[in-house]
């Protein structure tokens, strides 16, 4: 079993390589993650020469303990930490753009390019290809949103003011991008899939499988309405995705079914 | 052996294949011969287990092929799609390793090596599928079905729109598979194909309307007809046999031997002796395409 995932992951890999187009849109994604936060909390004060904790929203902020006081940071810094974790989320949004980009394009793409019915006839079992499709599009995503937090968290070394880094490296920044990253991306992989198994035609299943960007997108705005993302609200979202992902690997299995792939989609 | 008993497959309201029983032999190439969404390729997929028939079983050396035993006895089976299902951006090796791998075939590397030599395409061994001809593509297409030494192969449609040397160059490939004591089925429109290569004939629409081999089809449909060519006007001589099933065009007689109640060496014994002077005896045989046609309008009006 093993060894057939192993193969049919090869050859997705191999796929990725040889088709780097499919990473465009996260590239855009990546990209506005990590320009956007850098441009409001470090170009913005230095090119208008006003400093953020000047500013008479943030003031009323920090008055109001919405913006924390952190030991050993000036108020410059405290906002500037309220901003990074609150683009933090932003990294969630990384992976599952990933994972729905390469995943609609491994699954779908297949039976477009009449790839699948091949495959379908030798000794791979659902699960089996299934797995190798999971893991195939989870792995890199997982991958790029470790080296978009690794540079945010370099760039915000680099340019912020000291201690902001340190104040940032916290069990719940971790969590959301170890933790809460990978399940999100895991959960909207496993819908696509089995959105892809029960769609008439690869478009629908396009479409029906980037509607699952959706919510998570939702959970970006949050902060900014006044929603702490709390290390508590983080790891009940972490426990709520795992459930989910349970349940959505139990239904891909029984929704994808071979006979309606082949027979259904012309 | 691959068997297939009381198979039907329904796809909603329509009828695909129906009552449809089977018996393949070891090292037989066996033709499914149909009109266009007749249920070949459905029939093909029961086969292969890759979609479970509404009724009736498929079995392969006398174990069912059910959702929980498929996995395994497809190892025992290699399938040529209609298409040739190949990655366009990998290479014609790196296609045909992921299958070694996936058949968990013990030496991968060199097994597709020994493969490519055999069906020609180890000069191509690292170009894109994509820029292969259309008969490359299905060579390749066949060195991955036949990779894993399955001891059935189904093929649905290998030659489907082959020039005729590529063509030629996969019946070849299937001839070679049969002296290799493979069991090979075929699904196709190419009559002449058929005749050629198939040592029997299932005629499919729908239903079964016919299994045999070729010479007994033509035999039951057309009888046994005997050509008789002589070197005078052969009207008056056939008039003088006095036999029933003549017919006459020109110096040639043709003679249904049933119809007629006589034997070959009687009726060039007869003619002889009624002065005829006789250039040739063959037996007539009318081409697949009549029998096939025929089996067809009898289905259809049945």
């Amino acid at each position: 079993m093993i060894s057939r995932i192993r193969a049919l992951l090869g050859k997705e890999f191999l796929d990725l390589r040889l088709n780097p187009s499919v990473f465009l849109p996260v590239g855009i994604v990546g990209i506005m993650s990590l320009v956007i936060p850098f441009m409001i909390a470090v170009v913005v004060p230095a090119v208008t020469g006003e400093r953020l904790s000047d500013s008479p929203d943030f003031e009323m902020a920090i008055e109001q303990q919405r913006v924390r006081q952190t030991p050993g940071l000036d108020p410059e810094g405290a906002v500037q930490v309220w901003l990074f974790e609150g683009f933090l989320l932003f990294m969630l949004i990384v992976p599952v753009v990933v994972a729905t980009g390469i995943s609609s394009h491994s699954v779908v793409g297949e039976k477009r390019a009449r790839t699948l019915e091949p495959l379908l006839a030798t000794p791979l079992t659902t699960f089996e290809l299934l797995a190798a499709k999971t893991l195939g599009a989870w792995l890199p995503s997982i991958g790029l949103a470790l080296l978009c937090f690794g540079t945010y968290i370099g760039g915000i070394a680099l340019v912020a003011e000291p201690g902001v880094v340190s104040a940032l490296l916290s069990t719940r920044s971790f969590s959301v991008v170890l933790l809460l990253g990978p399940l999100a991306s895991l959960a909207a992989l496993q819908a696509t899939v089995c959105v892809s198994s029960r769609a008439k035609d690869e478009r629908s299943a396009q479409q029906w499988g980037s509607l699952i960007v959706l919510p998570i997108a939702g959970s970006l705005i949050a902060p900014f309405l006044g929603v702490e993302m709390t290390l508590a609200i983080v790891l009940t979202g972490v426990a709520v995705l795992f459930v989910v992902n349970v349940v959505l690997m139990r239904v891909a299995i029984k929704v994808f079914d071979r006979e309606s792939i082949l027979t259904r989609w012309k | 052996m691959l068997a297939a008993s009381h198979l039907t497959r329904q796809f909603g309201d329509r009828v695909a294949v129906e009552d449809l029983s089977l018996e393949l032999r070891p090292g037989e190439i066996f033709a499914l011969l149909g009109p266009n969404g007749g249920g070949k390729t459905t029939t093909l997929r029961m086969l292969a287990g890759l979609i479970a028939p509404t009724a009736g079983t498929v079995t392969l050396d006398d174990e069912p092929v059910t959702r929980d035993t498929s996995a395994r006895l497809r190892q025992r089976v290699g399938f040529l799609t209609e298409t040739p299902g190949l990655w366009d951006q990998f290479s014609v090796r790196q296609n045909l390793l992921v299958y070694a791998r996936l058949h968990g075939l013990p030496r991968p590397a060199q097994t597709v090596d020994d493969a490519m030599e055999q069906f020609g395409i180890r000069d191509r061994a690292h170009d894109a599928a994509a820029t292969l001809s259309k008969g490359l593509r299905q060579r390749v297409a066949l060195a991955r079905a036949m990779l894993h030494q399955p001891q059935v192969i189904l093929l649905d449609e290998p030659t489907s729109g082959l020039d005729p040397e590529s063509a030629r160059g996969v019946r070849d490939l299937i001839a070679r598979a049969r002296a290799n004591h493979r069991t090979v089925v075929l699904s196709t429109h190419n009559l002449d194909e058929v005749e050629r290569m198939a040592d029997r004939v299932a005629v499919l629409r729908r239903r079964l309307l016919a299994l045999d081999t070729p010479a007994a089809l033509r035999q039951r449909l057309f009888g046994s007809r005997m050509r008789i060519v002589l070197a005078q006007p052969a009207a008056p001589l056939a008039a003088g046999l006095g036999l029933h099933g003549v017919s006459v065009d020109g110096s040639t007689l043709s003679v249904d031997l049933a119809a007629a109640g006589i034997t070959t060496p009687d009726l060039v014994r007869r003619l002889a002796a009624a002065g005829a002077d006789v250039l040739m005896v063959a037996p007539e045989e009318p081409p697949l395409e009549d029998v096939y046609l025929r089996l067809i309008q009898e289905g259809a009006s049945s």
